[in-house]
């Protein structure tokens, strides 16, 4: 594989990466701050 | 005799009956509950060993000895695994009064060496009596609110 | 030691157990029930960078102190499946998050948006006030008991609620006794 391809690979790697890392710290951020419902 | 962690780290220890060396000091493994010394960890890494507080003849200032080299034994569980790997060290814990403030950081632990009783922890220029303490684990060791700096 | 802490600031904490010193969980959401004015519980995380959520939740009455560094239980078994928790803590309702309500007077009055909880915390978790963005710009407080109703979008407040917007959480601790006075409470 020339350069090219190496280049191609690292940046779909660094790509796939980063989503997964974005998405697995916003799946765990939560943060809600929740008003029970009111009883009766 | 009042004895420190710091002080003990890399103590050589001995068999009494053979006056063979078995290693030095690794680690103090504590019974947070009964605030004592429940076992010293000998080595490091897959080869690191406990001895049980009971086994030893002495813990004098320039050797532990061990009453013979048949009271070393391998981890048993998790937790003096995770002490032979130094995750339950008292020595550099973070210390959280019950309350959930951090107080500041284990800076050493003295003990009484005829018993293996806790007798103080220091926490930087602070000495607090060993009673204050209510648990400790890998995250930090537990001090109930006597410990608390007064605001 | 009771201090006020903000539920953004109890969110991300870890949970410690007294007597084994360890780091069990983190908190996720923060549950309140805004007529009882407390703390009902929090969802948790697990602990570790990339871990995920935790099933378990903490119930208020499980829970031993919340402090500025760490919410403190006894044991790990203070964490309990959503099987053996309170409704409200077990399966929250997540469209009530009030971050982002507008705040209304019942005369229709917008006195902002809720950014946070004020919670006073110790050994338990008494909900004092909300923290807002006001219209123009610039943080305010507002004490509780607030709101006449509350939906995941808009807070209803009664109208004094406007002489009791304060700047600070220093205020904000002043202002709750008089607040309720004049509200005929307590």
């Amino acid at each position: 594989m020339g350069v090219l391809g190496w280049v191609i690979v690292v940046v779909i790697v660094v790509v796939v990466a980063s989503v997964a890392f974005v998405v697995i710290r916003r799946r765990r951020r939560g943060g809600r701050v929740i008003a029970a419902k009111e009883k009766g | 005799m009042t004895e420190s962690f710091k002080r003990s780290a890399g103590r050589k220890v001995l068999s009494r009956s053979s006056a063979k060396e078995l290693g030095s000091v690794s680690h103090l493994l504590v019974d947070a509950q009964e605030r004592r010394i429940a076992a010293v960890v000998i080595g490091r890494g897959k080869k690191a060993q406990l001895v049980e507080w009971e086994q030893l003849s002495g813990f004098g200032p320039d050797a532990v000895m061990v009453v013979d080299e048949g009271a070393l034994r391998p981890p048993a569980d998790d937790r003096e695994r995770g002490a032979t790997e130094g995750k339950l060290e008292l020595v550099g814990k973070r210390a959280l009064s019950e309350g959930g403030t951090e107080v500041g950081k284990l800076d050493d632990v003295t003990f009484d060496t005829d018993t293996g009783a806790l007798v103080e922890l220091i926490i930087g220029d602070r000495r607090v009596q060993a009673g204050a303490l209510m648990g400790s684990g890998s995250y930090a060791a537990v001090l109930d609110d006597s410990a608390e700096p007064s605001p | 030691m009771r201090l006020l802490m903000t539920a953004s600031q109890i969110r991300g904490l870890p949970v410690v157990t007294v007597r084994g010193g360890e780091d069990v969980a983190e908190v996720r959401d923060v549950i309140f029930s805004p007529e009882a004015g407390r703390l009902l519980g929090v969802t948790l995380n697990k602990r570790g960078f990339l871990a995920g959520r935790s099933r378990d939740v903490l119930p208020a009455e499980a829970i031993h102190a919340i402090g500025q560094d760490a919410v403190m239980v006894l044991d790990a078994l203070s964490l309990v499946a959503p099987e053996d928790a309170p409704d409200d803590v077990a399966h929250p309702a997540v469209e009530r998050n009030v971050i982002g309500d507008d705040v209304l007077t019942e005369g229709g009055l917008s006195l902002g948006k809720v950014t946070d909880l004020v919670l006073l915390v110790g050994s338990s978790g008494e909900v004092v006030g909300y923290q807002i963005e006001k219209p123009g710009g610039g943080r305010g407080y507002i004490p509780l008991p607030a709101q006449l109703a509350v939906s995941g979008a808009a807070l209803v407040v009664p109208n004094i609620t406007e002489e009791f917007v304060k700047d600070d959480l220093v205020g904000l601790g002043a202002t709750v006794d008089e607040f309720r006075a004049r509200l005929g409470l307590s």
